[in-house]
């Protein structure tokens, strides 16, 4: 090996790091090519070094720590930075830097019509938002990982909102942010936890499991947010206003699996926490469920993966809540692979039709071979036919879900099993096989940029799940394939799923009269706009009202009750007409209940 | 007395000196010599700087006032705020007013001179005297009108900052008033004014209400709710570099003369409680009331007011570490409040349009201006890798820490709300396009304090470990000195 593991990992972290920095300093740099070319090879060697790190791994290596004290106080470090090698952060590393480089050359295709600055712009985000998974990704302790997560935030608010002249997009960005960052609220709390149990931001610090407990309660409300777990998915579907690639890395990859890494890196505390991981376990599998059959009744190509994104993240969280690791770990770089390839096959989709309208498109499967070949990996992948990627990792979760015997959680699993298939078939089929509309007879197939990614990403789509054994020896857990009865009544509920909306959509885009009631319910939205009410309705009343509190209600009362204070008053009033005198009064009325304390006390 | 007994005030004693020059010099100068007078203001605020260093400032002054590292943090911060507002608005007020420039730097030293002497001082006369010293000026200054060329305008001009200015005065005379009272039943009952002898008095009823009573007269000073009506109106109407001084230097004072009373004059006992509620009710108050403000002044008058709620968290909790982080969070506030209402000044004061719509396109009006402002308001909102950040963190471990974890919650809770309308300001420089294509100038000392204050932003955010030394010392100095 010529590259030692640390020296891999640094390049994996800088070079997006530096191009970021150049590109937003430097402005010629940003206006031109320049700043497309900088931002791919800086993925592309990420890339490489991430493939060289995960070979060296391969072979059981303790973790390397490569450590900086930071923060130093009175001599003390108040914490660390730096990266932390090991089997987990090098295989999450090689899953983000290949999302990320092959989001990025289909984005040159993609982008292609944007004006040169604006491309420049879109790329430097990019480069920007590789740094902060990196960030994220190589983190020695929660602290780090934290801002990586935070920075993270902040620029899918530049991505989601990167068509900033649409109100809808901006207002989108707004919403995800601000989601996220409400759930995020937990996890700093949760940080303060930690540090003030066991005195250090290390994920394996000895911790009693009461404590951990209520630490991983704390960070798993972040992880609700980040990874789009009901109650907090409400801005997954919006956010898809952003560039259709940028849905490909932000929401299938990338951001919303940092919540599940989370889980993952902090596995140490997570496995003490049995309350926590009965809870992860109910509402992932909740989420899989609702997800799954909000999914079926989206007109949006890009909703319908949106919210099959949330379903399977679902999956991943009801994984470790049974406390599979492994079966988490393993979903999570399956569906990054296929979720990619499927929505960057709707970006190819879109590009051509130039809509996101399920009901515009059909007939393409002659139009775009290659792109409907590889969304058709993608789909059966995500279906859970046996043989290909989604199915074994998915198999793995069931079985897991399943090992204590015959539970709630698993039912609602495997119907949301059976639902994916339904609603990919029905996707598939409006797709690309339902007779062609007026705007689809016109499309023909993408560019070189837009199709090198999708082939690239159907390989490990296809054949993840026969790498197994690899992934277990990463995360030092063995993995053995074998298919046992929940297999089995996975993949016929898969198949059975795909061969039922062959039946009911094959030649009608309308749902079934039987299912007409559940979509008016689902369209309806009620999660939605609770949370939009939410703002209006009791965030600015509040304000008014505790401003009118401010103005009035200590004037009126003043005026009741302190005798001496409002012949003052009354003089202040004569020399200035108008609301200065209540300003007053709101003093001399806070002073009065200073003073009443002082009495009551 | 001999000369050397001056020296922990020396820093003082040449800033008002040097005032009193700069009024004698303007006095002669021909009109269009006056905008050098802001050149030699800034001059005489570097070599104050210059002599903190070379003075240690320890040391005590008979029993009247005490010198430490606490103070000496207090006033290096206070001259770096009031420098930085004096370079930023020099342009401006050398053009709207340029015939009273050396009334407007006079004052904002004297200003500076009263709210230097309050972190050292440990008797209450030097501390009323000095309160006023630094509350007199700011009436004026707020009063400053800019010189319009048609009648109409300059008498709706001169109109706003009157109604600034009698707003901050009213409610400042009330609040004096509130305080001279409670003083003088502290007095009364203590029997001395010497702040240590305050401590040492028994509660009796009267003592605690005069407890009481001055801490109502300061939370106006730091304009905590339900003390801080003149804010927003105030910082509407006065001029934006004033207001640009007066949300960062004033508070600051405040803040540290309130640290200073908290842990020298007053059992924890009688203001914990009574702090815990102004905290609350400053927070929860200043982020909603700014949620639907449209006029960016008005917002960050808001904003400030749960800024403070904030770091009065951290001095309900009491103890060196929370003190501490107190005081790295007041460095970190006045850094970027500083940095956030002078772009505000670039571009309001430029335009005429204070309200958010002036801000609009910034970013691609000025690209330097706009990341500038999106850093500031990162830090306002506690995001990382700005030192906002820190400050947050730091400030509710220390809280966690103590075993109020309620108010953790209640503080991160409304960081989140505060994160909205930060944003809505952000969104206007970003996302929203500019009404004006043109590019826009700024003058160049505005332009320098302006990345000046993106610098201490973002490198304290990489790294705070200095300043949290500093901070450290301070705290530990003031709880352990006289």
């Amino acid at each position: 090996m010529l590259a030692s593991p640390v020296s891999l990992a640094l390049t994996a972290l800088l070079a997006p790091g530096a191009v970021a920095l150049l590109l937003a300093v430097a402005t010629p740099l940003r206006n031109r090519k320049s700043a497309i070319v900088l931002s791919v090879l800086a993925a592309l060697s990420s890339l490489v070094a991430a493939i060289l790190l995960v070979k060296g791994q391969l072979t059981p290596t303790p973790p390397q720590l490569l450590t900086v004290p930071w923060l130093l106080q009175g001599g003390v470090p108040f914490a660390e930075i730096g990266l932390r090698i090991d089997g987990i952060s090098a295989s999450m590393l090689l899953v983000v830097t290949f999302v990320a480089s092959c989001v990025q050359i289909f984005s040159v295709g993609y982008m292609h019509d944007e004006s040169p600055p604006a491309q420049g712009r879109y790329f430097t985000y990019h480069s920007l938002f590789l740094t902060a998974m990196n960030i994220l990704v190589l983190a020695p302790n929660l602290l780090q990982l934290f801002l990586g997560w935070e920075l993270v935030g902040v620029t899918s608010y530049l991505l989601i909102g990167y068509y900033y002249r649409k109100p809808s997009a901006a207002k989108a960005a707004v919403k995800a942010f601000w989601v996220t960052k409400f759930a995020d609220m937990g996890l700093l709390i949760g940080l303060l936890v930690l540090r003030s149990k066991t005195g250090s931001f290390d994920w394996d610090a000895t911790i009693t499991p009461q404590a951990a407990n209520l630490v991983t309660l704390l960070l798993f409300v972040a992880v609700m947010g980040k990874s789009a777990q009901f109650p907090l998915h409400i801005w997954l579907p919006d956010a898809m206003e952003g560039p259709t690639p940028v849905s490909a890395l932000l929401h299938a990859a990338t951001m919303v699996a940092a919540g599940v890494f989370l889980i993952v890196r902090g596995w140490p505390l997570f496995e003490l926490a049995h309350s926590t991981r009965a809870f992860m376990l109910g509402l992932g599998s909740v989420t899989a469920l609702l997800a799954a059959t909000m999914a079926l009744f989206q007109n949006d190509i890009k909703k319908v993966l949106a919210y099959s994104t949330c379903s399977q993240l679902g999956y991943m969280i009801a994984a470790l809540g049974a406390g599979s690791l492994l079966g988490g770990f393993f979903h999570l770089t399956t569906h990054a692979f296929f979720k990619a390839l499927l929505f960057l096959g709707a970006g190819s989709v879109i590009h051509a039709v130039h809509s996101n309208d399920l009901r515009d498109m059909g007939g393409l499967a002659r139009k775009m071979p290659v792109t409907t070949l590889t969304f058709v990996i993608g789909a059966l992948s995500l279906a859970g036919l046996p043989g290909l990627a989604g199915f074994f990792s998915k198999d793995l979760i069931l079985e897991a879900v399943g090992e204590h015997g015959f539970s709630l959680w698993l039912v609602l699993l495997l119907v949301s099993a059976f639902l994916t298939a339904f609603y990919m078939g029905r996707l598939l089929l409006r797709v690309f096989f339902a007779p062609a509309t007026e705007k689809s007879s016109h499309a023909h197939e993408s560019g070189g940029f837009l199709l090198l990614p999708l082939g690239l990403l159907a390989v490990p789509a296809l054949a993840t799940g026969y790498f197994g054994g690899m992934f277990g020896q990463l995360y030092g857990t063995a993995y053995h394939f074998h298919l046992g009865n929940i297999g089995i009544l996975a993949a016929g509920l898969g198949v059975l799923g795909l061969l039922l909306s062959y039946v009911l959509y094959r030649h009608r885009a309308e749902h079934p009269a039987l299912l007409a009631p559940l979509g008016r319910l689902i369209e309806h939205g009620p999660m939605d706009r609770l949370y939009e009410g939410g703002f209006h309705r009791v965030a600015l009343p509040f304000a008014a009202l505790v401003g009118w509190i401010d103005r009035y209600l200590v004037d009126g009362v003043m005026n009741l009750t302190g005798l001496a204070f409002i012949v003052s008053g009354q003089k202040i009033r004569r020399i200035q007409t108008g609301i200065a005198t209540d300003y007053v009064l709101a003093t001399v009325g806070g002073v009065l209940a200073l003073l009443l304390y002082g009495v009551m006390r | 007395m001999s000369l050397e007994m001056l020296q922990p005030i020396a820093v003082e004693l040449s800033i008002c000196g040097g005032a009193i020059v700069l009024l004698l010099v303007d006095m002669y100068l021909p009109d269009g010599a006056r905008k050098h007078l802001a050149s030699l203001t800034a001059l005489l605020l570097v070599v104050a700087l210059y002599l903190s260093t070379r003075f240690d400032g320890q040391g005590a002054i008979g029993t009247v006032y005490f010198g430490s590292a606490f103070t000496q943090l207090c006033k290096r911060l206070l001259i770096v705020a009031t420098l930085g507002a004096v370079l930023g608005g020099r342009d401006f007020i050398a053009k709207v007013a340029p015939r009273r420039q050396g009334e407007y730097y006079f004052l904002i030293l004297m200003c500076l001179t009263g709210m230097m002497l309050l972190p050292g001082a440990r008797d209450l006369i030097l501390l009323i005297v000095s309160f006023e010293l630094m509350g007199i000026p700011l009436y004026v200054l707020t009063a400053f009108v800019r010189d319009e060329a048609s009648p109409e305008r300059r008498l709706a001009a001169t109109k706003q900052a009157a109604e600034a200015s009698l707003k901050l005065y009213l409610v400042g005379a009330a609040s004096t008033t509130v305080t001279l009272f409670g003083l003088s039943l502290l007095v009364g009952g203590a029997g001395s004014t010497r702040l240590d002898a305050l401590l040492a008095a028994p509660a009796t009823p009267l003592h605690i209400a005069g407890l009481l009573l001055v801490l109502g007269g300061m939370g106006f000073k730091i304009g905590a709710v339900p003390f801080h009506m003149w804010v927003p109106d105030t910082y509407q109407g006065a001029l934006t570099p004033v207001v640009a001084f007066l949300s960062v230097a004033p508070k600051a004072a405040g803040m540290a003369t309130l640290m200073v009373l908290s842990v020298k004059a007053v059992p924890s006992s009688i203001w914990q409680p009574a702090l815990t509620v102004l905290a609350v009710v400053s927070m929860t108050v200043g982020n909603l009331m700014a949620l639907p403000q449209r006029n960016v002044k008005r917002l960050l008058g808001y904003s400030g007011v749960a800024q403070i709620g904030y770091m009065l968290l951290a001095l309900c909790v009491g103890g060196s570490y929370a003190l501490a982080m107190l005081l790295f969070y007041l460095c970190g506030y006045v850094v970027t409040n500083l940095g956030t209402f002078l772009v505000v000044h670039a571009v309001a004061d430029r335009e005429g349009d204070d309200s958010l719509d002036g801000l609009s396109g910034l970013a691609r009006r000025s690209p330097w201006l706009g990341l500038s402002l999106l850093m500031f308001l990162l830090s306002l909102a506690g995001i990382p890798f700005v030192i906002g950040f820190w400050s947050k963190l730091y400030l509710f471990m220390a809280v966690y820490q103590a075993g109020q974890g309620w108010l953790v919650v209640v503080g991160a809770v409304l960081a989140v709300v505060g994160l909205f309308y930060y944003l809505q300001v952000a969104r206007a420089a970003y996302m929203v396009a500019p009404a004006k294509p043109q590019p826009l100038q700024v003058e160049p000392w505005l332009a320098v304090m302006i990345v000046v204050c993106l610098l201490l932003v973002t490198g304290l955010g990489a790294y705070p470990g200095p300043l949290l030394e500093v901070c450290q010392q301070a705290a530990d100095a003031l709880l352990l000195g006289r």
